[in-house]
């Protein structure tokens, strides 16, 4: 069967479509074209000529000519659109035109950094001139590093190493900052968050060595489709930024299928598990012979499913090479090898994190089959991207977990389809990250007074703070470095602070194991001594929390039953930033704030019967975390027509929901936000909901959520409409034991009466 | 602003010190600090063994023809720290050089940050004289990080000498199997006798360097200066002293130098030298070394008899047997063409592998598949002979 008379048997299967929520079919589009552009290098045009391209998509000759006018841009459109002529030309095309030229290419990831290098060096070859493409990482041998600095024209790599090896040790790189035209960086969605704002201060960094060595480089950015890509990339690099948005490349017929698993506990709210969904749905797509990528949300499921599909292909010699798993942990070769199978075609299945969500060529398949909601409508596209030739049909499949953010996406398809909600939030100027990376610049080159560091007009107060911890010395009118150590080596770009516990596996006395890391704030919750720590759907306890040495060592156990630390939290404003009182008399106000937070006693409760079987006590110290947050007065007009207990179940509900609509618009991880309410809030005296972030100091998302806080209201109630539950359930309010019989019901008046 | 200042302090949660409000204006000096010791010429009696020739056999390229001693520039440098990146400077810069009479070490030392420029303006001075520069290790750290001040400075480098000896590698070469460790306290210790008392370690610099920053205390900046001085009176010793290893090999009484000399210039293609070398090491803890060295160079030569002479010998003396036996075997097999006696000498190597202490040595089991294959082909190769006789 082929795929599209499978798509006309699922169709018409009643069993299939009872499930399906939602049938999307997206007609095929027609390619829009442009000449090859003028002033384009005969070489180049000969070379792509040869390849069959004799005109270009509209958004590659739009690049084009962006580049040549020296404009900063960013390309934003689909995956599998050609995106990387969009930067590959311009930048080969200079370095043809000048052969010192330099250009430097950023990638989130290793894989993604080495797939682009082999695409280049198709075409340089093809040119036959001399232009060396070099990866720069972690994988590079010290004698290519040489040669890759002195004579590399354009050198791909990744934040982290560009952060910690090359502006440390810039003067080596003289070549490449004296000369460097192009700076390249694909995927900027992926840079949100901590990671987004460290990357806008390397950054920061980076342009401030060009001007050292005399060159002012342009960007060139690609992205996928969000909200508000042009409001990133402008952060990201603080340059003014030209939006290329008209997509080009030509597109078959896709179908998107929304897939919901049966309920079988209406009470509870529990469906099928996702895995066995997918597993039914994947064997289909195998029988019918259709190239299939399975993408799941963690490395356990891929396993898993890679081993059930295995098994349906197994030939009497145990064969099962045409199933394929795809995961970070592979080593490098083997992840090759499976890439070239799939563009071979010799694998039928692939089962993969989302680590070939990103441009990875692996060909095309025919259908995507997604293990639950991938988190970000970007994400989900990508993903979906992978499946469909140019021409072709192209089926995907999202079967749906219980969870109450698939739960949402999968009863709201209109929140998918219609234009991205999606915002990527950084905040380069979060004190932290813009602190640590004025003192890596100031490592890098001394400053001088009154310089201002990117666009930071306080520089002056963080070079005086830092000269006050004698980092800095002031002298006549710069500020020099006065430390042994390199600050680079003590900051990660991809979290806030780089003090994170270890967790530890002590259960082989013989072969302790390190098998997760948690950040400082989480640890009190989760790994205080004798917590049952679920892991991988084992279960451990927590024997011993050196929380000086920041390690935790557990041990497998088998209990039934699980704990739940008792968090007390406590607010303090420390800065109010902006503040206002809406015409329904709720006070809205956007702050900084001290979140002290204790852990003192857990319960221990028995699993499925939720009997609380005793308390234990917890020594732990209170952590303090500053960030930014926002917070909702509930006037009391409004509140004192409820009971306390009412009031108390009615705000949980609407807290519950808030922490799921949020993370949907705030394009972050539900663990990013924290959403907390108080019956009377002892610094507002009302009754308050607060939203803040979960990072130190802050990452953006509570700014948007002040700003679109009626939005994030409105979402909250249409989950609340559109659940079946009677009285609250886990995917929308929390269940009924929690928010009390009238949570739900109160909780859709507070909510109403919120955005009249 | 006093706002964000007061953030930025609560950002520490636990103030680890109070801040001092100290002194940041610059150090009322006129210009960097520059001392000049002089040591009579008697303190290196080796100068005479560094002539072209020599450093040439050391460096194993070209060096400037006719050089003498006086065209070198001994560096040294201390730093603010050891990560080598751009932020670490070289605080203090001492070179040492010949006159006519004497051997000048001239220290510069920056008293502040703002001196540097000065101080890197009058070495770039000094540089410009010399066609050799010699340092300890100076190829991966010292060189690098001045050629990376002049940048930041945006002076240019040409004034680096086109020659770089570097004491560090063929210090190695010579002493490593002797005396494991080659740091230059190490090797002056061991090789020039130097003791050093009250010497400031060198892992506190940058901490005394910073500390006089702070409290502009300029005392405990003498022993850096003094830690400094003795480095580059020890390059120079060492240098020489390394020369005249190199020129002399007969005076060497060492036999583990003597054979770490040969296996240098065997590796330089040096065959003269390295038998030499050899010869004058053949005895002692090294002689089973030396043999098997000076056998396979005569056997690569085409001397094979002298080859199985001097593996006989070796057998004779049970000085690593197993491995001459195995060449006497492949010797006798290929260039005597005798596989009778061939056969034999496998027949020895496998016999003594055969000891059970060796058994669970992986190296010794991949030695006994070799020897084995090698046992089967020659007993085919025999039979094969005795065959084609036969039929004959």
């Amino acid at each position: 069967m082929n795929l599209d008379q499978l798509v006309t048997q699922l169709k018409s299967d009643p069993s299939f479509m009872q499930n399906v929520t939602n049938w999307e079919t997206l007609p095929e589009t027609e390619g829009i074209y442009a000449d090859l552009p003028e002033e384009m290098d005969e070489r180049i045009k000969q070379v792509l000529r040869k390849r069959g391209i004799h005109r270009l998509y509209v958004h590659q000759a739009e690049s084009f000519r962006l580049a040549s006018a020296k404009k900063d841009f960013a390309v934003i459109t689909p995956t599998a659109s050609g995106k990387t002529l969009c930067y590959n030309l311009p930048v080969v095309s200079s370095i043809l035109q000048n052969n010192d030229a330099r250009a430097l290419y950023l990638f989130p990831t290793k894989a993604l950094s080495s797939d682009q290098v082999s695409s280049l060096y198709e075409m340089i070859q093809a040119l036959d001139v001399d232009i060396k493409a070099f990866t720069y990482d972690g994988d590079t041998q010290g004698a290519a590093r040489k040669a890759i600095r002195q004579a590399g024209h354009i050198v791909v790599t990744n934040p982290d190493m560009l952060h910690s090896n090359i502006l440390p040790h810039h003067t080596r790189w003289v070549k490449l900052f004296e000369n460097l035209e192009y700076i390249v960086i694909d995927e900027i969605h992926t840079y949100r968050g901590v990671f987004g704002s460290h990357l806008a201060n390397v950054l920061r960094r980076l342009l401030r060595l060009c001007e050292f060595y005399g060159s002012r480089p342009r960007f060139i950015l690609c992205s996928a489709t969000i909200a508000n890509p042009v409001e990133l990339a402008e952060l990201l690099t603080g340059r003014e930024i030209t939006a290329i948005t008209e997509n080009g490349a030509p597109m078959g017929k896709r179908h998107f299928v929304f897939y919901n698993p049966p309920v079988v506990n209406r009470q509870l709210a529990i469906r099928r598990g996702v895995v066995n969904e997918t597993r039914n749905i994947a064997e289909q797509m195998l029988k019918n012979a259709i190239p299939t990528i399975v993408f799941a949300k963690s490395r356990l499921q891929v396993e898993v499913l890679t081993k059930y599909m295995k098994e349906c292909v197994r030939d009497p010699f145990g064969f099962s090479g045409r199933v394929r798993g795809y995961r970070g942990g592979y080593l490098p070769n083997q992840r090759r090898e499976i890439e070239h199978g799939l563009r071979a075609g010799n694998i039928d299945m692939v089962i993969s994190t989302n680590a070939l969500e990103l441009g990875i060529d692996i060909g095309s398949l025919s259908a995507c089959v997604l293990c639950g909601y991938p988190g970000t409508i970007a994400s989900t596209w990508q993903q979906a991207g992978r499946a469909g030739r140019r021409k072709d049909t192209a089926l995907t499949i999202m079967v749906a977990s219980s969870s109450a953010i698939d739960q949402y996406i999968i009863e709201n398809p209109e929140y998918f389809f219609q234009a991205s909600p999606e915002h990527a939030l950084i905040q380069p100027n979060n004190l932290y990250v813009l602190l640590s990376h004025i003192k890596c610049s100031a490592y890098e080159l001394p400053f001088e007074e009154g310089e201002s560091f990117g666009n930071v007009p306080d520089t002056g107060v963080f070079l005086e703070y830092l000269t006050e911890n004698r980092i800095l010395r002031h002298l006549e009118n710069k500020y020099y470095w006065m430390e042994e150590e390199l600050p680079s080596g003590e900051i990660s770009l991809r979290s806030a602070k780089t003090e994170n516990y270890v967790i530890i596996d002590i259960t082989n006395p013989a072969h302790h194991r390190v098998i997760g890391e948690m950040d400082r704030f989480t640890v009190p919750m989760l790994l205080h001594e004798n917590a049952i720590y679920m892991h991988e759907a084992k279960q451990y306890q927590v024997e011993k929390l050196d929380y000086d040495a920041c390690k935790a060592y557990i041990r497998a156990v088998d209990v039934d039953y699980y704990t739940d630390a008792d968090l007390n939290v406590s607010l303090h404003i420390l800065d109010e930033l902006e503040e206002k009182t809406l015409p329904n008399g709720v006070g809205l106000t956007l702050g900084e704030l001290r979140v002290s937070s204790i852990v003192k006693m857990f319960k221990k409760i028995k699993l499925d019967t939720h009997e609380n079987l005793g308390y234990g006590e917890v020594m732990l110290p209170q952590t303090d975390l500053h960030t930014v947050g926002m917070w909702w007065i509930i006037p009391a007009s409004l509140s004192t027509r409820y009971s306390n207990d009412d009031l108390q179940g009615a705000l949980l509900a609407v807290t519950n929901l808030l922490s799921i609509v949020a993370p949907l618009y705030l394009m972050c991880s539900p663990r990013d936000i924290s959403v907390v309410y108080q019956v009377k809030a002892p610094i507002t005296d009302m009754p308050t909901i607060f939203l803040y972030d979960a990072f130190p100091g802050g990452i953006g998302l509570s700014e948007k959520a002040f700003q679109m806080q009626s939005l994030l209201l409105e979402h909250a109630l249409q989950i609340l409409n559109s659940c079946g539950c009677e009285n609250g359930c886990p995917s929308c309010t929390g269940p009924v034991g929690e928010i009390g019989d009238y949570g739900k019901h109160n909780a859709s008046i507070i909510l109403k009466e919120l955005l009249s | 602003m006093a706002n964000l200042l007061n953030k930025l302090r609560m950002l520490d949660a636990e103030p680890k010190r109070q801040a001092h409000k100290e002194e940041t204006s610059a150090k009322k000096t006129e210009g960097c600090y520059r001392s000049e010791a002089v040591f009579p010429l008697s303190t290196f009696c080796n100068r005479a063994h560094a002539t072209q020739a020599v450093l040439e056999s050391i460096y194993g390229c070209e060096f400037p023809k006719n050089a003498t001693p006086e065209d070198i520039l001994f560096l040294d440098t201390e730093t603010t720290g050891l990560s080598g990146g751009v932020g670490t400077i070289a605080f203090q810069i001492g070179i040492g050089y010949f006159t006519q009479d004497a051997f000048v070490v001239e220290q510069l030392m920056m008293h502040d940050y703002h001196e540097e420029a000065q101080m890197l303006q009058i070495l770039a001075s000094r540089m410009k004289r010399y066609s050799i520069l010699c340092t300890f290790n100076g190829r991966t750290f010292d060189v690098p990080l001045l050629k990376s001040r002049f940048l930041m400075n945006r002076m240019k480098e040409d004034c680096f000498p086109d020659t770089h000896a570097d004491a560090l590698f063929p210090s190695r070469r010579l002493w490593k199997l002797r005396l494991k460790q080659c740091s230059l306290a190490n090797l002056e210790e061991k090789l020039l006798g130097v003791v050093r008392d009250d010497d400031l370690p060198g892992a506190l610099v940058p901490q005394t360097f910073f500390q006089y920053l702070k409290d502009g205390d300029f005392t405990p900046l003498l022993r850096v200066i003094d830690h400094n001085k003795q480095d580059i009176v020890s390059l120079a010793q060492l240098f020489y002293f390394l020369c005249k290893q190199h020129d002399k090999p007969e005076e060497i009484d060492q036999v583990e130098d003597l054979l770490s000399l040969a296996k240098a210039a065997e590796k330089q293609g040096n065959l003269q030298k390295a038998t030499k070398c050899y010869r004058l090491c053949a005895h002692g803890s090294t002689r089973a070394d030396a043999y098997r060295a000076l056998a396979s160079s005569q056997k690569r030569q085409g001397h094979a008899d002298a080859a199985i002479k001097l593996y006989q010998a070796m057998v004779k003396r049970g000085d690593d047997p197993i491995h001459a036996f195995e060449a006497l075997a492949k010797l006798y097999e290929h260039q005597r063409k005798d596989p009778e006696q061939a056969l034999h000498y496998t027949r020895q190597a496998l016999l003594l592998l055969s000891e059970p202490s060796l058994f669970h040595d992986p190296t010794v089991q991949e030695q006994q598949i070799a020897l084995q294959y090698r046992y089967q082909r020659l007993r085919r190769k025999i039979l094969h002979a005795s065959d084609l006789l036969d039929s004959r």
